[in-house]
């Protein structure tokens, strides 16, 4: 080991690495650490069947000769059963609890824990590398989906916008949630799949006011507005489901910095 | 054999050896005059569920190498996790640089941490991996100062290879530039022999003490004593989460000056000198094994004068008398086990 290179300077001046700074380098190390093959191709996969399901709902409703108001509800039904509820939750969960969860889990966490940056930063980039993963997996497949078994009839278009939408308002709130939850449990993501079917999946059949505390309701209360189809639910405000999903999103991402500074770090 | 045994002194944790003063020689070459010691644990205990990591600690730290012994479990990575802030603990209170680092950033900033866990972002390569340290400890050129902390531990900056294709020693050496390369105040190193073979680690404890002597705080842990003897001559000895003894390396030969002594002398005719050892009284206890009597004395000394003239006067002659515990193994052995 070269002793010579040891700087002979004085106590090393205190350092801060500003907000921007710290969430750029934190995204750039969580963005490698949480993307793999096998996470990609399983998750993809899932998006697959999801596009390819569409496509045969479409073409079985086309060949029965539903009405264009019947497909679109059929198209925006489906983009919600299966997007919403499977697609965006669980890609979510998978990409944002393992963005902080598996850093904490393998000792790396400490990495980006003992550094002169605050702990903000560090949940930002979380949710962000998450998002950046998530989105295209969960959105894609999901207005593809959605159009497809809409059977691309007129109004497929305003359908495809209010599915996007939702999806990615969805994604983004659910990435911020499940960092938090990363940083709660150890088992992230099984305790997310349970939260997800449990009460994302159930709360909404419970009736309105249950709805109104599960984050699929919100999201598909977007997409009733921006597509203008009838769900079978009374769905909240457009302007209260956007903020409250990014509520949701600023209240988790704000609890996961406190989650930080108060974590026992291996 | 060695000079004539004193009292044992009383290793009080709290005020043993040189650590319990430390203003008394905060002054290594390069450091800059410190009130108290660089990192000071007083009164610290951990606790996790119903196990006690550590218990009731007092100790100061100043400039140069400090070595934190004892056996796996002992205690040494949780005090080292509380002195960089990743866990609080139970009672008592750390403080590195006069602050505390769970709370304050600044001081974040000033400690290098080499974990004991293998853990490694490990999709980047070496000079990524602590370029990243670099920047997120706010190093003007991190690259350059990435380059520079991965000469000083022999590894080429220009590998490709990912962090993850490294031997266990590549690694450990990985970590350690991750941890100098923003040239702290404070290092932290947890077990950072592992892994390197006999060259790197002369070369690595060569580094260390040249760390300290510029006046950085170098604390360093290891249960493998030999280590330890080359590594510094401050020394905190720990096991089941307690401070057993700490002072210089001096300070333990005294302590083994004046504990039960194991001595092998080789000889023939072991059973008549071994009979004639017990009647003098010059040895608590003998253990024969073929030609080779073993025996256990509080008086080390006088056995060494007696010895020869005794055999002589039995018709025994002397080949081997050799001492069989003159290490720091045998006193820390004999501090763990006395408690």
């Amino acid at each position: 080991m070269s002793s010579s290179a040891v700087s002979t300077g004085s106590m090393a001046a205190s350092r801060h690495v500003g907000a921007v700074r710290a969430t750029l380098l934190s995204y750039r190390v969580l963005i490698r650490q949480i993307v793999s093959v096998g996470r990609l191709a399983a998750l993809g996969a899932l998006g697959a069947i999801m596009i390819v399901v569409g496509w045969v709902a479409g073409v079985a409703g086309a060949d029965r000769d539903f009405g264009a108001t019947d497909m679109l509800r059929d198209g925006a039904g489906y983009a919600d059963a299966f997007g919403l509820i499977v697609i965006v939750p669980i890609i979510s969960l998978v990409f944002a609890a393992a963005s902080l969860g598996d850093a904490r889990d393998d000792g790396t966490l400490v990495y980006l824990w003992l550094r002169p940056m605050g702990r903000a930063p560090v949940a930002i980039a979380a949710a962000a590398v998450s998002m950046t993963v998530a989105l295209p997996l969960c959105v894609a497949p999901t207005v593809l989906g959605g159009w497809l078994a809409s059977g691309r009839v007129a109004g497929s278009g305003d359908l495809a916008v209010g599915i996007l939408a939702a999806a990615a308002m969805g994604t983004a709130a659910y990435s911020c949630l499940f960092v938090l939850v990363g940083l709660l449990f150890r088992k992230a993501v099984l305790w997310g799949i349970a939260y997800v079917l449990l009460w994302e999946g159930l709360a909404v059949g419970l009736g309105d006011f249950a709805a109104r505390l599960s984050l699929r309701g919100y999201a598909r209360s977007v997409l009733a507005h921006l597509a203008d189809v009838d769900l079978d639910f009374e769905p909240n405000r457009l302007a209260t489901s956007v903020i409250v999903l990014a509520c949701v999103s600023v209240a988790s991402l704000g609890l996961a910095a406190l989650r930080l500074r108060h974590l026992n770090v291996d | 054999m060695r000079s004539p045994p004193r009292p044992a002194p009383a290793p009080d944790p709290a005020s043993a050896g040189v650590e319990a003063d430390p203003r008394a020689r905060a002054d290594a070459p390069g450091a800059a005059p410190l009130p108290t010691g660089m990192v000071e644990v007083h009164g610290v205990s951990k606790i996790f569920g119903d196990v006690v990591a550590v218990s009731d600690v007092t100790f100061a730290v100043r400039p140069g190498v400090t070595a934190l012994l004892g056996p796996n479990g002992a205690g040494k990575s949780t005090l080292f996790r509380m002195m960089c802030g990743l866990t609080p603990p139970s009672r008592g209170t750390v403080r590195v640089l006069g602050a505390d680092a769970r709370r304050d950033r600044d001081v974040r900033g000033r400690i290098g941490l080499a974990p004991q866990q293998d853990a490694l972002f490990d999709r980047l390569d070496a000079l990524e991996f602590v370029t990243i340290a670099a920047a997120t400890q706010g190093v003007a050129d991190p690259t350059g100062a990435a380059r520079h902390a991965l000469g000083q531990v022999e590894l080429d900056p220009d590998d490709p290879r990912p962090v993850s294709g490294y031997s266990k020693g590549m690694r450990q050496r990985t970590k350690l530039a991750a941890a100098l390369v923003h040239d702290p105040d404070v290092l932290i190193l947890d077990e950072p022999l592992n892994g390197l073979d006999p060259v790197q680690r002369r070369r690595m404890i060569e580094l260390l003490e040249d760390l300290g002597a510029r006046g950085r705080c170098v604390l360093v842990s290891s249960h493998v004593l030999e280590e330890v003897a080359q590594m510094g001559s401050r020394i905190l000895v720990v096991a089941q989460g307690r401070l057993i003894a700490s002072g210089d390396y001096r300070d333990l030969r005294e302590m083994m000056d004046d504990r039960p002594h194991r001595v092998s002398i080789e000889a023939d005719r072991p059973r008549t000198l071994a009979a004639a050892l017990v009647e003098s009284g010059t040895v608590v206890g003998v253990k024969i094994d073929g030609d080779v009597v073993v025996a256990d004395t509080l008086e080390v000394d006088r056995l060494g004068r007696e010895i020869a003239p005794l055999a002589r006067r039995l018709g025994a002659r002397l080949r081997v008398v050799r001492p069989l515990d003159e290490d720091l193994e045998s006193v820390f052995r004999y501090l763990v086990e006395r408690r």
